[in-house]
This record gives C-alpha cells, sequence and structure tokens, in this order.
C-alpha cells in the first residue's frame, strides 16, 4: 500500500515530475496526431485510387488494343464466377484538347477515356466525383440545364444560349460591317466594268436562273474560335454551293445550331479548366475556369491502326470530374465509348465488333483480388501479353512511400518519446538523490529492497500512465479539430497550412485507430517504466544507515 | 516470519519458566541465566574509508533482558550509533553475532530481516525521520503498511487507523494527526515517531539519541512518553544518548568506549 500511497505523493508534490509527464504527454499527442492524419491520408487515397481505378485491369502493353472482347469478358465471368461483380471495357488514349480563352488559342494534353456510362460506374466510383447533381444520380454525356455546382458560376444550357447569342450578335455585326463596306468603299472588286462579269445574283437573274436567298443563313457561333471552326455555317460568308439549286433546301433544324445542339458530350477532369488565383497586389483571390460546362473544345486524337493519324473531333464539355486527385484531374477527359471507337477506327466493319483498349473489373467485397489477378495471368496465354494488374499494383510505387513514410515517421516519433524517456530517467535520479534519507527511512521500518523498488517503479508507471492519459486527450482534442487548428494557424501566420491543390483532398483527413492508440499508450508506459527501472535499482540497493546519513 | 526466525513473543514464552535458553550458541559464553531480548556477542565492525579501515566496534559483548530499559552511552565516535544499527538488523557486523529473542541475525535472509526490523523492533532516530510527503497519522501507519500486502491492508485498514491514533493521543498529538511533519515542531515529530516506532506493537524498542535534537523540555516529554509506553506496551527499549542526566532515566547504563564496553 506504501508503494501506491508514495508513488501517488511523490507524482503530486515533486514539480520535477510535471517535465516527465509534459515530454510524455507531448510525445504521445505528437504520435496520435501523425498517426491519425497518416492514416486518414493513407485510407483516403486508398479509396480515391481504388475507386478511381478498377478492382483488376486487363490491358495490352502500350496503346494496343483487345479485340476479342466479347471472348476474354466470358472467360473471365467462368475464372471469377460469384466474386465477379461487373465489367466494363475502356479506350483509353492521349489526346490534346484545344480551346480558346479570351481570345488566345490553348492546347491541353489529356488521357482520353472512352467510358460506357451504363457499366462504368458499377467498376469505378465515377459519378460521385462528377460535379453535376444530376449527373451524379444518372450519368449522361448530354449538356444539363441545371444541377451544376454554384462555384462553376453560369454553366449548362443557360450559359451555351447565352454565349450563342452574343457569338451570333457578333457575327451578325460583321456581316454588316462588310456589307457596309461593300457598299460604301469604292474598291476595284465593286467597281462595274464591262470586261468584269457582273454580280452572282444579277448574272443569276439574266439567265433566268431562280435568285440566291436573300439571307444567306448565318449560324450563330459556338464559342469557338471562327479560323477553328469546321463546317460551312461558322464561316460567316456567304457562300453558294453551285448544286444547290438541284437540292431540297436544308431544313433549319438540320443545320447545327449552338443554342440548341451540342456536339458529343465531353466530361473533363476539374484541374484541366479551373485555376485558382490567389490574392496579389493586382487583385483579390478569385477562381477561375477556363472552361465551363457549355463550351465547346476541340480534340485532337490518334486514330487506332498500324498507321495512327490524327482527327480532330469538336465536343462540348458537359461536366466537370473532381476526385481531388490533382493527378487526374488535371489529365482525364471522358468521352462515350462508342463514339470514340467509331471515330477512332476501331470498329470491325465486317464483323461489327468494337475493340477496346482495357477491361476493367469489379470484384465482390472480400474477394481476393492477387488470388484473382494470378489466376487471370495463369489462364491468358502468353501469345495474348496483357498486363494484367490489380489497383495495388498499379500505384505499388505510391503505396509503398506512403508505408515506408509512415514507418519512418512512427520510429522518429518513438525516439521522441524515447528522449522522453532519457528525461524521466534523468529526473527519476535526481528524484532518488533527493529522496536518499526517506529511502533509508523506509528501509529502516522494514520495507524489503524490492519494495522500495517497486516505489519508483510504480513512480514511474504513474508518470507515464499520467502523461499518456493527458497526450491521448490533447491527441485526440487536436485530431478532431485539426483542420480549425490548421486555419487559426494560417491565420496567424498568413501561411497556408494545408494546401488543398497540393495534397488530394479538400480538408486534412484523419482517422484515430483504438488500436493505434493503445499501441501508442502502451508503448509511450512501456518507456516511462523502462527509464524507471534503473534509477529504482539504485533506490533499492541503497544501504539503510548510509541512507539515513545522507546529508 | 519464517520458522528460523521466531517472533519475541515466541521466544519469551518459551522462557516463561525462567529458564536459560540451551543452546550451542556463542552466546552462551555470556552465560545469560534470564531471559534475553537482545543479545550482542563479540561484536566487530568496522568502516572503510578507500584503502584506510576504521574499525568502530572491537568486540563487544552485551545481553539486555526483556523489560529492560538500557541506555548506551559514550564519547562521539565511540561506536554507540553503530551498535544500535546492528541491534536493530540495519547492518551486519563484520564479526559477531546478534541475537533477538532466540533468532540469531547473521543467519537470517535480508527479507527476514526485514520482516523481524517491521514486526519485532521499533527504532527512532535522531532527526526523528518522518516522511515529509506523508501526515502524521500516515507516518505513523506506514510500517503496517509495509507489513500487509494491499488487500490485507485494506481490510485492516480501520483497526490500524484506530491504533494509530490512540498511539498519537497517548504522545499528546491527538490534534496533528492531519499535519503534515513540516507543519510540527521537533518534540512533536519525535513523539510522531515514537507513536510510529511502537504501532507494530514490538517488544523491543531502539532509540538512537531521540532527544539530542531537541532543547531540554521537548527531551524530558520524549523521554516521558518513552516511560509511559514502556509501562503500557511492556517494552524493552535500549537508548542511546550522550546525555548522563537522560541516561539516568534508564535502570541500566552500557558505556562504550573505544568500541568495546567499559567494565
Amino acid at each position: 500500500m506504501y508503494i501506491f500511497l508514495l508513488a501517488w505523493r511523490y507524482l503530486r508534490t515533486r514539480f520535477i515530475a510535471v517535465a516527465s509527464i509534459v515530454s510524455v504527454t507531448l510525445g504521445v499527442a505528437t504520435l496520435i496526431v501523425v498517426n491519425a492524419v497518416m492514416a486518414g491520408f493513407v485510407d483516403q487515397m486508398h479509396q480515391r485510387l481504388h475507386g478511381i481505378l478498377s478492382d483488376i485491369e486487363i490491358a495490352p502493353p502500350g496503346m494496343g488494343e483487345i479485340y476479342d472482347v466479347k471472348w476474354c469478358e466470358e472467360q473471365i465471368r467462368n475464372l471469377a464466377g460469384d466474386d465477379l461483380e461487373a465489367i466494363t471495357t475502356v479506350v483509353r488514349i492521349p489526346a490534346m484538347l484545344q480551346f480558346t480563352f479570351n481570345g488566345r488559342p490553348m492546347t491541353h494534353t489529356v488521357m482520353l477515356i472512352g467510358i460506357d456510362d451504363e457499366t462504368f460506374g458499377t467498376v469505378t466510383d465515377f459519378e460521385p466525383y462528377l460535379t453535376n447533381a444530376l449527373n451524379q444520380q444518372d450519368p449522361s454525356f448530354e449538356l444539363r440545364s441545371e444541377g451544376y455546382d454554384p462555384e462553376i458560376g453560369e454553366c449548362g444550357w443557360p450559359y451555351r444560349r447565352k454565349i450563342a447569342e452574343l457569338d451570333r450578335q457578333y457575327q451578325e455585326q460583321i456581316r454588316q460591317l462588310q456589307q457596309h463596306r461593300q457598299r460604301t468603299l469604292p474598291t476595284p472588286m465593286n467597281e462595274a466594268s464591262p470586261s468584269q462579269p457582273a454580280p452572282r445574283a444579277t448574272q443569276q437573274q439574266a439567265q433566268g436562273l431562280p435568285p440566291l436567298p436573300t439571307e444567306t443563313p448565318v449560324l450563330p457561333a459556338t464559342g469557338i474560335d471562327e479560323r477553328q471552326t469546321a463546317g460551312v455555317a461558322n464561316r460567316g460568308l456567304p457562300y453558294v454551293d453551285p448544286s444547290e439549286q438541284y437540292r431540297a433546301p436544308i431544313a433549319a433544324e438540320d443545320i447545327f445550331d449552338a443554342s440548341r445542339d451540342q456536339y458529343v458530350g465531353l466530361i473533363i477532369g476539374k484541374g484541366i479548366s479551373h485555376r485558382s488565383i490567389p490574392a496579389s497586389d493586382r487583385g483579390p483571390a478569385q477562381e477561375l475556369y477556363l472552361l465551363r460546362p457549355g463550351d465547346d473544345v476541340h480534340v485532337t486524337l490518334p486514330t487506332a491502326g498500324d498507321n495512327p493519324s490524327p482527327i480532330m473531333e469538336n465536343c462540348t464539355i458537359v461536366d466537370f470530374y473532381s476526385s481531388n486527385m490533382h493527378e487526374y484531374d488535371s489529365s482525364f477527359a471522358f468521352m462515350p465509348l462508342s463514339h470514340l471507337q467509331k471515330i477512332r477506327g476501331m470498329i470491325d466493319p465486317w464483323r461489327g465488333t468494337a475493340s477496346v483498349s482495357a477491361i476493367q473489373i469489379k470484384m465482390k467485397p472480400g474477394a481476393d483480388l492477387d488470388q484473382m489477378r494470378d489466376k487471370l495471368i495463369a489462364f491468358f496465354p502468353p501469345d495474348m501479353p496483357y498486363v494484367i494488374q490489380t489497383w495495388q499494383d498499379t500505384q505499388r510505387p505510391l503505396l509503398n512511400a506512403v508505408n515506408l513514410e509512415l514507418t519512418i515517421l512512427n520510429i522518429l516519433l518513438f525516439l521522441i518519446i524515447g528522449v522522453a524517456g532519457f528525461g524521466i530517467l534523468a529526473t527519476f535520479f535526481m528524484i532518488v538523490v533527493e529522496k536518499t534519507r526517506d529511502i533509508g527511512i523506509l528501509k529502516s521500518l522494514g520495507a524489503p529492497g524490492r519494495g522500495v523498488m517497486s516505489i519508483f517503479l510504480g513512480y514511474g508507471l504513474s508518470l507515464g500512465t499520467v502523461g499518456t492519459g493527458v497526450g491521448i486527450l490533447l491527441g485526440l482534442i487536436f485530431v478532431w479539430n485539426i483542420n480549425g487548428i490548421a486555419n487559426v494557424i494560417q491565420n496567424i501566420t498568413g501561411t497556408k497550412v494545408y494546401d488543398p491543390m497540393i495534397y488530394f483532398f479538400d480538408e486534412i483527413p484523419t482517422i484515430v485507430s483504438p488500436w493505434m492508440v493503445c499501441w501508442v499508450a502502451l508503448g509511450a508506459i512501456l518507456i516511462a517504466v523502462m527509464a524507471s527501472v534503473l534509477p529504482a535499482i539504485r533506490a533499492a540497493r541503497l544501504h539503510p544507515v548510509e541512507a539515513l546519513r545522507y546529508e | 516470519m519464517s520458522s528460523q526466525a521466531q517472533p519475541i513473543s515466541h521466544a519469551t514464552e518459551g522462557t516463561a519458566a525462567s529458564v536459560s535458553p540451551v543452546t550451542d550458541c556463542p552466546r552462551d559464553r555470556l552465560r545469560v541465566t534470564q531471559p534475553t531480548a537482545l543479545t550482542a556477542v563479540n561484536v566487530h565492525k568496522s568502516y572503510h574509508s578507500g584503502s584506510v579501515v576504521v574499525p568502530v566496534l572491537r568486540g563487544v559483548d552485551v545481553a539486555i533482558g526483556e523489560g529492560e530499559f538500557a541506555a548506551i552511552v559514550g564519547q562521539s565516535g565511540s561506536g554507540k550509533s553503530t551498535l544500535l544499527h546492528l541491534l536493530g538488523t540495519l547492518d551486519k557486523p563484520d564479526e559477531g553475532e546478534i541475537w533477538i529473542g532466540q533468532d540469531c541475525v547473521n543467519t537470517m535472509k535480508p527479507l527476514e530481516r526485514d520482516r523481524l526490523r517491521n514486526r519485532d523492533i521499533g527504532l527512532i532516530f535522531q532527526f526523528y525521520h518522518l516522511l515529509p510527503e506523508l501526515t502524521a497519522l500516515e507516518n505513523v501507519m506506514v510500517p503496517r503498511m509495509i507489513g500487509n500486502g494491499l488487500f490485507a491492508w485494506l481490510r485492516n485498514r480501520r483497526h490500524y487507523e484506530k491504533r494509530a491514533k490512540s498511539l498519537l493521543e497517548k504522545v499528546g498529538l491527538g490534534h496533528r494527526l492531519q499535519h503534515r511533519p513540516n507543519q510540527m515542531s521537533g518534540g512533536e515529530m519525535q513523539r510522531a515517531a515514537i507513536a510510529r516506532a511502537l504501532i507494530t506493537k514490538p517488544q523491543l524498542l531502539l532509540a538512537d539519541e531521540p532527544t539530542g535534537n531537541l532543547d531540554r523540555q521537548n527531551g524530558e516529554e520524549v523521554i516521558r512518553a518513552l516511560m509511559t509506553l514502556r509501562d503500557e506496551e511492556s517494552l524493552t527499549i535500549v537508548m542511546v544518548t550522550h546525555d548522563d542526566e537522560i541516561a539516568q532515566s534508564a535502570n541500566r547504563i552500557i558505556r562504550l568506549t573505544e568500541g568495546r564496553v567499559a567494565a
């Protein structure tokens, strides 16, 4: 009993013990915070990576293609059996995205992915990363009028119509200006001379042919630079097809109207369009979008086959993809699979089957991915050199790097507690020296050496326990309020503590594992007790008479 | 206590008929004819200071009878305190034997000596040696805490507390139960130390200059308390003092000169 009583009293009355407690507390709190943040980071990263990537992917090396998709799918279903949840196919091809911003042509390299919007979402977490709320429910490559994130600002069909109207007005002004110039400016072109042919309309009238339409339909602009727009309608100049007189006039609804029609839908990574401009002398901070849903772009990509040649496709941005993984958000662009296969020439005209770049597999929860991967590797013959990888294989370097970082951090932080342990050791030696006479008293009263030792071990234990307890409490409070604390530090120092642009997540992710807390607590208490062993042995070995005489 | 180290009470029961313990032990050389509480036979003790050996006790033979109040007197450096420490099992003699009742201390294991010291010997020191972190009541109860395991202590705590309070009241500290040593005077601390020495109901009380650090009035109070408790608790008291006047209150005076008992 005296062991507990004295250990407790020493703890209460020795101010020097507070220093040891504080060092243990700080060590434990730091370990808990760092482990919680790292665990949160790793978990979120795993979730994101696993969500974006399929469980297992079968793809030919490089830009190769899988031609016998149906057969492959059938074999995969047979091999996976009940563990299979879903299969989808994708086409992946590097492409260039071209658009104009404030009159400046811009080009961005992207990984163009052709997806089947019905099955792709069953294999990967695609929908949750779309910014349009309606697309999150039912993904579509059709431009929508509503459901977009208000942060983007004006977008969707209202934005497209507005831009189209402005473009139409602009084209109209250009046309009027040209007409005015033709009427007013005497140029060699409009000066009539007997040797020159009469104006076309006059010529036609003279020949008894039907007159040209007085108003050549000037199509509303699409927001694309005029030079880059494909098709006759967007050139803004009257053009007369010589054979037009023999054909039925083009119906108005068949003519592309940007305020009413869209090109093939394209979902691009938000990072391609979005720029955060920090506050500076030139102005306050602002969120800038180079492209918005409703804008048109050109996509240049190679055709399939042995001799790829570039093709250009007009597309309309219909949504953003925002996984918060910068690597993906700044490079992914999604297009309907069938359309991409068609424009790249991936459809076999004889059989009507289409090739793909990869087959992606989703297994049921709990299924052994490595085992399935090995089965597939064993099944596909060597003459079909497919690269078969789980999502972890694909991201192995990153995952390994993070695990290594976590291990090294833990070692370093336990060294901090080790330093605290040496603090306890020094403190305890001081306390043993200070308490030498008390040790003599206790021994004179019949306390055995092991009893005296137990006092100091108990002291170390209680010191470690109190320090660890406070450390856990402090660490958990810190973890639960880590984003608020980061903001406060940011406000005080003016330095961005956590930049979501650099990391994968909007907020600092944390996960507190009870096991982790237990291990940290046990480790810290053990170190505190170990640090008190030597002083305790020294105390136990003190000679009672010498201890009583100690001044 | 193990079978080797029988309590003094057992030894005295065994010698109730005033029969001298007949053993082949060296203490027979002292020809003790009455029950003894404490015996030292040819005790030698030296201290080492580097390579220099300083002999302190050079063959001390002492036998203290049960219920005796003996005062060990002598000049400074004569080895009074060293002898008391040896008698109190705080130290071991270089040569010779110490007997507590019928038990030879020399053959005891350290743990048995600790138990003997805890249960059968009460020790009082010149500088009181109370634990500063504990109150007077707690200080008095410490030997009981040491002698009992946690559960035995919790089981008997009330009983021990009652005894501690009773002892403190007997030495006139009934009003100082919750006071810490630094809130008490020297005399009060020494009386609390006496109460602590008696909490385990020992038969033997060893006091090392209990009045050495007190003024005359307080010293007299302490001696008075000792005498009262000696009668009440049937104690054998061995007191080291350099004060001849206080030594006169004892019924036997053992004088040490140059490490030996003077004739």
